[in-house]
């Protein structure tokens, strides 16, 4: 039934042209009001003219000679040098590490059938492989070298049939592997004594990248269930269990990190008995997982405050005991609320293993600060090397909250 | 042995299922195992102090230090003591860390309100901004800034801006106020204080009369003025009395190697840690006041429009003091995690606590020096939380 009121003429008049399209667009959000004009003007001419002179830098004025003359330092930093490995080439061993790596990603596209993990494994492959075609002579990167780069596409692949052909293929088989796999690599990068071609290398000249992920690694996997447990504990009734945990966060939080790290090379041999001296390695991995572990703690303990209580009483009213209710029902809820912090909290502990430094350690940083203040024809090439250097994180850690992202859309974080 | 057992009750359970008996117990193995862990650590240091006769105790605190401190913002000779090196140390980091404060939150405020402008290329640069500097390491960046300021002209053929301020690789030299007379200086900052407490409440009452009567009374001009007119008098007085309170001091290229004397040189380790982390920090203060200004409800906004407010008035009178409730308490972490960062101050050379007390340990008993810095990173770290959960106190909603 239609009234009088309505128009006879159903067909609407469409928007103006000025109100669609492009027009319309760059009118909504680039030139609304007179002083959005002259801010987008201003501010336009000003971006493009630092594009320009940047994409210049870039192309033309910069010299990255340095980035090429550092080489592979940059990744396993003096590993290779004649002092850690005498007479025998070591390249081979973190290459090595690497496929094992490789074969994890491979497997974690098997494992979670496509989406974002296989467009990441298949990147990183990608990247690697393109590795081996980097313009150098043959004296300065062997063949060896650069084969073993390219087995990483085949590595990949291995990893993605054992996902698909065998029983590793779930998620607890791929953690066993990626555990195994960890102590395998540290078991070729540190050598067994007596077994020819894995000569020990002191870790003194661990280096390079390869130092930042190992140290990444290490503290992100092992100061998550510490964080757990200093959480619960920092929330038990238990009084003595609760100020242990209360002054164990907030000493560690009170004090920067490069301080710890500086006063456990100092108090460390100390206070263990001489027979017992863990290496600046270990030394510099426990530091920065317990640091770690203390900030974890809090995130994890924020989750469980805003977890409703309701939650809790429902799982102990199914009779469900404390443990239980605490694994099964608040945990899950309370990590899955708070994977933002979480995930900001690796990226954090990745940024921080750049200050091993203050222990002498030649992290990639390090180690091409110490080239530029060892090489002074470099000298003003400093610019040139930290903005690589700049990049080369922001793409781990751009990459690290780019997943975070999508596991949290995936797990409806903020939606439930 | 089951029979035993059984006998092993308490309030007629047995004690390996009695809950209490259970806490009790792992509360006691815990504590002891910490306190034997703690004090197996503290034989083993006093062996080691024993053994290789390490000096201990605080009594180094009143030797001579006798070594150059860099840049020091209070007077230091190499023959001042133990414990004012360490003042002088901690001077530094607090002014870096005060000063980074102040202008990692104007940056970070601006950045935060430009992620949110409606202008799209405003905003797609700030996001540009933010997502670049939270993801590079402190280090890199500070790094970064050091070479640049390396590599400006040296002092000689450096830049001279207006004739006043003075760039070039020793750092950057500006005018400052410098006191001849420490007793009129201090008199005038009493007075000075006194007449913005007294601005403050003459705004306040002005204020208080425009609302309730509906009468204009100007209450930023009155209050300006009373704190201008007042501060003018005391320096007056003062100077007539006593010699001007401050001088400015300009900086000058002086002799034949045209240093900078005069005024107050800024070292390249200083300027570089200043930049870097203020622009580090500000890149995470921008999220914490977008997610901020976010929180506040769109009818907030929408009603402050249709009541005639401009867009500027609506931020300032409507979004942001809703939004500072949300925005304080991470952003107090921002300032101490500022301060705690203060520390890569070692790596370009700026003297400041953790430099200072690494180099200390060469000298001193180092468990003395890990006490005093944890206490001296505590006791900052605490007033920065003070100075917050007051604010925090005044602005909450009252009866929350």
């Amino acid at each position: 039934m239609t009234t009088a009121n309505e128009p006879a003429v159903s067909s609407a008049l469409t928007p103006p042209r000025s109100e669609t399209g492009v027009v319309g667009w760059l009118r909504t959000n680039l030139f609304s009001t007179w002083y959005n004009s002259a801010l987008t003007l201003i501010v336009g001419v000003i971006a493009v003219l630092a594009l320009v002179f940047g994409l210049r830098w870039v192309l033309v004025q910069a010299n990255w000679l340095v980035i090429s003359t550092l080489g592979g330092q940059l990744f396993i930093g003096q590993y290779n040098i004649e002092a850690a490995c005498p007479g025998q080439n070591c390249f081979w061993r973190p290459q090595a590490s690497l496929l094992l790596v490789t074969i994890l990603f491979g497997m974690a596209w098997g494992v979670a059938g496509g989406g974002i993990t296989k467009r990441i494994a298949l990147i990183v492959v990608v990247v690697l492989a393109l590795l081996a075609f980097l313009p150098y002579s043959f004296e300065t990167m062997g063949l060896d070298v650069r084969l073993l780069l390219m087995a990483n596409i085949p590595a990949m692949f291995l990893g993605l049939a054992l996902a698909r052909y065998t029983r590793l293929g779930t998620a607890s088989g791929v953690t066993i592997f990626g555990v195994v796999a960890f102590f395998l690599t540290l078991v070729l990068l540190r050598g067994l004594p007596g077994v020819p071609g894995l000569q020990p290398v002191s870790v003194v000249y661990w280096g390079g990248l390869m130092l930042n992920l190992l140290l990444a690694v290490a503290g992100i996997v092992i100061s998550f269930p510490i964080g757990i447990a200093l959480a619960l504990g920092r929330r038990s009734r238990l009084p003595v269990v609760k100020l242990l945990c209360v002054a164990f966060i907030e000493v560690f939080r009170g004090v920067p990190l490069i301080t710890l790290l500086f006063m456990s090379q100092v108090l460390v041999p100390l206070a263990f008995p001489e027979n017992f001296h863990p290496n600046s390695l270990l030394r510099a991995a426990i530091v920065i997982t317990l640091f770690s572990a203390a900030y974890m703690a809090e995130n994890i303990r924020g989750g469980l405050q805003a977890l409703h209580p309701g939650q809790a009483e429902a799982a102990r009213a199914l009779g469900l005991p404390g443990w239980q209710t605490m694994l099964l029902i608040s945990l899950p809820q309370a990590i899955r609320n708070v994977i933002p912090a979480i995930v900001g909290q690796f990226i954090a502990l990745f940024k921080d293993t750049s200050l091993v430094y203050i222990i002498g350690m030649l992290d990639v940083v390090e180690i091409s600060r110490a080239f530029i203040q060892g090489n002074p024809e470099f000298l003003a090439s400093a610019r040139e090397v930290f903005i690589f250097l700049a990049f080369v994180f922001w793409i781990f850690t751009y990459g690290m909250s780019y997943v975070s992202a999508r596991i949290e859309r995936h797990m409806g974080v903020g939606e439930r | 042995m089951a029979a035993l057992l059984q006998h092993l009750t308490y309030q007629g359970i047995p004690v390996w299922r009695h809950s209490q008996v259970i806490q009790w117990t792992v509360q006691i193995v815990s504590g002891f195992l910490v306190v034997f862990l703690v004090a197996w650590f503290f034989l083993n240091i006093a062996n080691a102090i024993d053994e290789r006769e390490i000096p201990y105790g605080f009594g180094f605190l009143s030797r001579e230090y006798q070594t150059p401190i860099g840049q020091h913002l209070i007077p230091y000779e190499s023959s001042d003591t133990f414990l004012y090196a360490f003042g002088v140390a901690a001077v530094n980091t607090i002014v870096v860390s005060v000063v980074g404060v102040i202008l990692a939150t104007l940056l970070g405020i601006f950045m935060g309100v430009a992620r949110l402008s409606g202008n799209w290329l405003v905003a797609k640069l700030a996001l540009i901004y933010v997502e670049f500097f939270r993801n590079v390491p402190l280090l890199v960046q500070l790094f970064f800034w050091f070479y640049i300021v390396l590599s400006l002209p040296p002092v000689r053929e450096g830049y001279a801006i207006a004739g006043r301020i003075y760039v070039n690789n020793a750092g950057i030299s500006i005018p400052f106020p410098f006191s001849d007379g420490l007793g009129s200086a201090i008199a005038w900052l009493a007075l000075a204080v006194a007449a913005v407490i007294g601005g403050a409440a003459v705004h306040r009452g002005l204020t208080q009369r425009e609302v309730t009567t509906g009468v204009a009374s100007y209450p930023i001009i009155g209050g300006l003025a009373v704190a201008v007119v007042v501060g003018a008098v005391a320096w007056l007085v003062i100077g007539l009395i006593d010699g001007a309170p401050f001088v400015v001091s300009v900086p000058a290229p002086q002799g034949a190697f045209g240093r900078i004397s005069d005024g107050f040189t800024m070292s390249g380790g200083m300027l570089a840690l200043l930049i870097g982390l203020v622009i580090y920090t500000s890149s995470f203060i921008a999220e914490i006041v977008r997610a901020g200004i976010q929180s506040v409800g769109r009818g907030q906004i929408e009603a402050a429009r249709a009541l005639g407010l401009s867009p500027m008035s609506t931020l300032r009178q409507v979004t942001f003091p809703q939004a500072m409730r949300v925005i304080i308490p991470p952003l107090i972490s921002q300032f101490l995690n500022l301060t705690k960062n203060s520390s890569l101050a070692g790596a370009i050379g700026y003297s400041d606590l953790t430099n200072v007390a690494k180099t200390m340990t060469q000298t001193a008993p180092a468990v003395s020096i890990f006490i005093m810095i944890m206490a001296a990173y505590l006791a900052m770290s605490l007033s920065y939380s003070l100075i917050g959960n007051l604010y925090n106190r005044r602005i909450r909603i009252a009866g929350n």
